[in-house]
């Protein structure tokens, strides 16, 4: 190329940078170029006219995937303050074309499966250790501060085209990239040179042309270099692709790490974007720490405007000690952890993240957007020959999760196990497209039920879940992944394991199995524990159907079903409000202990049960309830049983506490009770041996004790008393079914101040 | 030569060669009241060279909380460093006294029994009898004195002096003035005046600061050591100036020896194991790299006193046991937890320094 001392001009950038974008438009302004040249994928043509429409609302991003699997996508965000972006937005404005020069994604989608890495013009992982050092020498703790305080602030004309091109040029010679990223940019430069010799053909004039690329291929581009052929061109490797705009979040831009500059807190650029083109740049410190002391406020942490002005002053006059014109980020950050945190960066931690990276998400026109999550669930569908459900009328899927040994291939043998993990994906991410049914045969675990509905807000539900993940299976595990982060009990952390395993995400099911060990350690409630201990053994349960390896967590549920054990006294000191909720504990413990007998320390549990038993001075609910376990176990014999209820039931104790030891046994399996003549025989003899007001405040516990008894079995009771009466069974039921006599009325009448419904 | 028998000599003593250093290399502008420029304070503390003259760094750790604190005192802001026991408050509250003002003297080192008049003024009684109030029976408080000349004063432990006493600072702080009503005037500080303040946050025995008085401070929050190295180096180097200090008969421990406490320390302060794998219960007090570096010079003293010079692992396990097992139970258990849980997994090199600690703690 001859044409390199006039033009085309070169102006290298850092992707997301405001600095950047401030000084391009500058230089657009002054060149006045009839052609803008951008890196990004030359057959997102169509694209641009979207991209700067008025309905468009930044951040959004171009996607490109491709359309086999393995689906791989290639993402170029664009936020307001990106360069690429205002170069396209004042080539709107001036009628001037713009143009996308690098490789087609097509291509790039190709390449990347050689080479591995996401975009080659911030290598951020090969350079880390150059970036890092750069920073040491201009005294700054990190490559993100140094970057801000040298490029974003400095805005004297000339400064940041000059400074990136010397920042590109020296990670050239540093080059230290592996042999295939090398390669990638090699043939990435060589295509953009032909796209410049074409801008150059079609008849522009090399002083009225502006390229924005990034800063580490601005140096190559200006110099002299091969430009690509057509045949090399047509040669080069392509994956078939698609290309689509979606809306884009400043939450996903902040979690994108390795991708370009400014990532880490878009809405804080955002605002160093504003105040650098109103000419402000005093008043952005001012705008974020006024912004993050009234979310302090909102929240209820009042701090004075004094305060304020103090930060403002310590970010200064950190910026100061390094020269820099305007504090960074960093240095607003810890001025106000030190001013409005008083030291504690916990305290404003929450209303600086949102003041750094924000809410903002993208808008974007109607139909303009089909999302790769909206392919992938059609290639499911097709791939689980669940195609014909597409419908909007619902229909009933039934699945059979074992493996079907009538046919051939593996992939038809677990058709429906995937199918169920494919739905429960669904369900997780809420796309209401299936819905669980409850299936009638409890015990069947191999079976579900599903009813199936396609409807509009299915489709906006996988449009929304793109922000998640480019794929169904992506998009679920991010879900699970924010969902652990925020799980602060054992019992959300185990959920999430049984979630996991149901949507057939292992690494999902190490992520929360992790968790829960680390919750684990800490956690001394009962309920939650218990809770947690059931659910882990329903995972393990699962595993042989569901086809993963459960003994992994065998250790984990042995740790939790130890320690509800031990904690079962302290929780059985309880009311009787808390102990509805305590039997359920104890109920799912003991179901961990009867189907998992041989891993768990099941002889622990019993010992603990049958000291909760003995014990006097815990709930009698809870105690009773642990006589029944132990009772159904055959771990206590007659005698003992009788001496039990001799004791709880002795006329001295108050009678709510007899009846409520009472009402504890009675909550398992009452036909084992039925069956034990002592039973009611020390019954009987109790409500002999009371008085008349004794047996009238016992008469409503007994009552509630029996309450939940079908009439059948309290006839059977009342047999069972008969006998021990000296009555026989025909006898009891005669009196029974005997209409009342007027004295019984009367006798009923008087107690009416308690409440009898059904006797 | 009379410096010799002085047990610990002041910084701007200590270091007086380099504090020349830096002045004499000195080319950025130096705030008023100040000796040197922020920046060649900021070499002071963290290492550097000045000149030809090497400066040794003097804080550990995280710079950018040194230069926190500095771009506090240039702000003429009070500054307050909050840290557990061990987080070198003082060092560094003496060492940024002594590289702006030159005199880290001008100390108020606060207890429960310190009082109004020692912030403010008080009065040589037997002049104030004599005379009546007067210039000359004034007897002036470190932080008079420091407003007089534009100096920096320290104010070591301000939580365990009592609140209203504390709330003294809060009309000094704001208005930078202290009025003597019997002389009617008042003195005013000049510039360079600032005050830097030391408090322990985890103690028993401290007073809760008011809001008031801590919106007139800066607060810096100064973190224990984050990483194995940096405690490592820290606990190495006073563990070995100590030894040479007190003449200890006995040999230095070993790097094994080194690496196992801390690594313990560490691990029950940060409530995991290193690799962050397991999670673990941390003791309820606190364990702070001095009682590290305590438990490391006692194990040498007991060994060089009642052993044969070599610590042994009986004389470590039972400075864990005193360190982390302070007055209650839940220590012993928490300990054990480790023990049983961690170090028995920790295979033959640990397996010795288990079974002292094992027997200890039973």
């Amino acid at each position: 190329m001859n044409s390199v001392a006039k033009g085309p001009h070169i102006f290298g950038i850092r992707h997301l940078s405001p600095g950047g974008a401030y000084h391009l438009r500058a230089f657009l302004d002054q060149v006045r170029p009839t052609i803008v040249l951008i890196e990004g994928p030359s057959d997102a043509v169509a694209e641009i006219q979207y991209l700067t429409g008025p309905e468009v609302k930044p951040p959004v991003a171009i996607l490109a995937y491709t359309t086999e699997l393995p689906v791989r996508t290639l993402l170029y965000p664009f936020a307001i303050y990106s360069p690429e972006y205002q170069a396209l937005v004042w080539a709107r404005e001036h009628q001037v074309e713009a143009r996308f020069i690098d490789l087609p994604t097509a291509v790039f989608l190709s390449l990347e499966s050689v080479t591995g890495h996401e975009d080659a013009a911030a290598p951020e992982g090969g350079m880390g250790r150059i970036y890092r050092k750069w920073a040491e020498l201009a005294g700054e703790s990190d490559h993100e501060t140094y970057w801000e305080r040298y490029f974003e602030h400095n805005l004297n004309p000339n400064a940041y085209q000059t400074a990136a091109w010397e920042f590109g040029r020296s990670l050239r010679e540093l080059d230290n990239q592996s042999p295939a990223e090398t390669a990638e940019n090699l043939i990435r430069e060589s295509f953009m040179r032909r796209q410049i010799q074409n801008a150059l053909a079609a008849g522009h004039d090399s002083d009225k042309i502006v390229v924005v690329t990034g800063a580490y291929h601005a140096s190559a581009l200006a110099t002299a270099g091969e430009a690509m052929t057509d045949e090399e061109i047509a040669g080069l490797p392509r994956l078939g692709s698609k290309l689509t705009l979606m809306p884009y979040s400043y939450y996903k831009l902040s979690t994108q790490s390795g991708y370009g500059a400014g990532n880490h807190g878009p809405a804080y650029f955002e605002i160093l974007w504003q105040y650098m083109r109103e000419g402000r740049m005093d008043l952005f410190p001012v705008h974020y720490l006024t912004e993050l002391v009234s979310y302090l406020r909102e929240n209820g942490t009042y701090r004075s405007p004094a305060e304020v002005i103090e930060a403002v002053r310590l970010a200064n006059s950190l910026a100061a000690l390094h020269d820099g014109s305007a504090p960074t980020l960093k240095d607003l950050r810890d001025a106000a952890t030190v001013c409005l945190g008083h030291g504690d960066l916990g305290v404003i931690a929450d209303a600086a993240a949102r003041t750094e990276v924000g809410t903002a998400i993208g808008q974007l026109p109607e139909g303009v957007s089909q999302t790769p999550v909206q392919d992938d669930f059609n290639r499911e569908l097709h791939r689980l020959k669940l195609e014909r459900y597409k419908t909007t009328v619902a229909a009933d899927l039934d699945l059979d999760l074992r493996e079907n040994r009538r046919v051939k291939s593996e992939e038809a043998a677990f058709l429906d196990l995937q199918r169920s993990c494919f739905l429960h994906r669904l369900e997780l991410l809420g796309i209401p497209f299936a819905h669980s049914r409850q299936v009638n045969q409890q015990a069947a675990t191999w079976a579900e039920a599903w009813v199936l509905q396609w409807t509009p807000e299915a489709e906006i539900g996988l449009v929304e879940s793109t922000l998640r993940g480019e794929t169904i299976e992506l998009a679920a595990s991010f879900l699970l992944k924010e969902r652990l982060d925020a799980a602060r009990g054992v019992k959300d952390a185990a959920l999430l394991i049984r979630e996991a395993g149901e949507c057939g995400l292992m690494a999902s099911m190490e992520q929360a199995r992790s968790v829960l060990q680390g919750l684990a350690v800490d956690s001394g409630d009962f309920l939650e524990i218990a809770a947690a201990a059931r659910e882990l053994a329903t995972v393990i349960g699962y595993g042989d159907i569901r086809r993963y390896d459960a003994s992994y967590f065998i250790p984990l549920m042995q740790q939790l079903f130890l320690k509800g054990a031990l904690l079962l006294m302290d929780a059985a000191n309880c009311n009787t409000e808390a102990a509805l909720a305590v039997i359920t504990g104890i109920n799912h413990l003991n179901l961990v202990a009867l189907e998992h007998f041989e891993t768990v320390d099941e002889e622990l549990w019993l010992a603990k049960l049958t000291e909760l038993s003995r014990r006097d001075d815990r709930n009698p609910t809870l105690s009773g309830l642990a006589c029944a376990i132990l009772l159904e176990r055959n771990r206590i014999g007659n005698e003992q049983l009788a001496g039990e209820v001799q004791r709880r039931l002795s006329p001295g104790i108050d009678a709510d506490l007899g009846a409520g030891w009472f009402e504890g046994l009675a909550l398992r399996n009452r036909y084992a009770l039925l069956s034990r003549n002592i039973l009611w025989e020390q019954l009987a003899a109790y409500v002999s041996s009371l008085d008349e007001l004794q047996f009238r405040r016992a008469l409503v516990y007994l009552r509630r004790a029996f309450g939940g008894f079908s009439p059948a079995e309290k006839r059977s009771i009342a047999e069972a008393l008969g006998n021990v009466w000296g009555m026989s069974g025909v006898d009891t039921s005669d009196l029974l079914n005997r209409p009342l006599s007027e004295e019984e009325k009367q006798k009923v009448e008087s107690l009416k101040d308690f409440d009898f419904e059904d006797i | 030569m009379q410096n010799q028998a002085i047990l610990r000599l002041p910084a701007e003593i200590l270091y007086a060669g380099e504090i020349q250093a830096l002045k004499a290399a000195e080319k950025d502008p130096v705030p008023a009241g100040w000796q040197m420029s922020p920046r060649s304070v900021l070499a002071f503390i963290t290492g550097g060279k000045a000149g030809g003259t090497e400066i040794t760094p003097k804080y550990v750790g995280n710079r950018r909380l040194v230069e926190m604190a500095i771009a506090t005192l240039v702000t003429d802001r009070a500054l307050l460093l909050i840290g557990e026991p061990g987080t070198a408050k003082s060092w560094l509250s003496e060492n940024l006294a002594a590289a702006i003002h030159g005199d880290s003297g001008k100390t108020i080192q606060g207890t429960a029994g310190t009082t109004e008049e020692q912030i403010r003024y008080t009065w040589n009684y037997a002049m104030l009898l004599a005379q009546g109030p007067s210039e000359a029976a004034l007897v002036k408080s470190p932080i008079f004195r420091a407003m007089e000349c534009g100096g920096i004063v320290r104010f070591e432990e301000i939580s365990r002096c009592a609140s209203e006493v504390q709330d003294a600072l809060i009309s000094i702080l704001s208005e930078k003035r202290i009025a003597i009503p019997e002389l009617a005037t008042e003195v005013a500080a000049t510039k360079g005046f600032s005050l830097i303040a030391t408090a322990n946050t985890r103690d028993r025995g401290v007073n809760e600061m008011s809001a008031a008085l801590k919106r007139r401070f800066n607060i810096i929050v100064l973190p224990t050591p984050a990483d194995l190295q940096t405690e490592m180096a820290i606990v190495q180097k006073r563990v070995q100036e100590l030894a040479t200090n007190l003449q200890l008969q006995a040999a230095l421990p070993s790097d094994e020896a080194f690496l196992k406490v801390v690594t313990i320390f560490q691990e029950l302060r940060n409530g995991m194991t290193l690799d962050s794998k397991e999670k673990i219960k941390p003791p309820s007090g606190v364990i702070s790299t001095a009682e590290a570096i305590s438990l490391l010079t006692n194990s040498m003293a007991l060994a060089g006193s009642f052993g044969n010079g070599k610590i042994t692992e009986a004389d470590l396990a039972a400075g864990l046991q005193g360190a982390i097992v302070k007055d209650e139970d839940k220590d012993q258990a928490v300990w054990l937890e480790y023990l049983e849980n961690v170090m028995k997994k920790r295979g033959a090199e640990w397996r010795s320094l288990y079974k002292a600690c094992r027997e200890m703690n039973s």
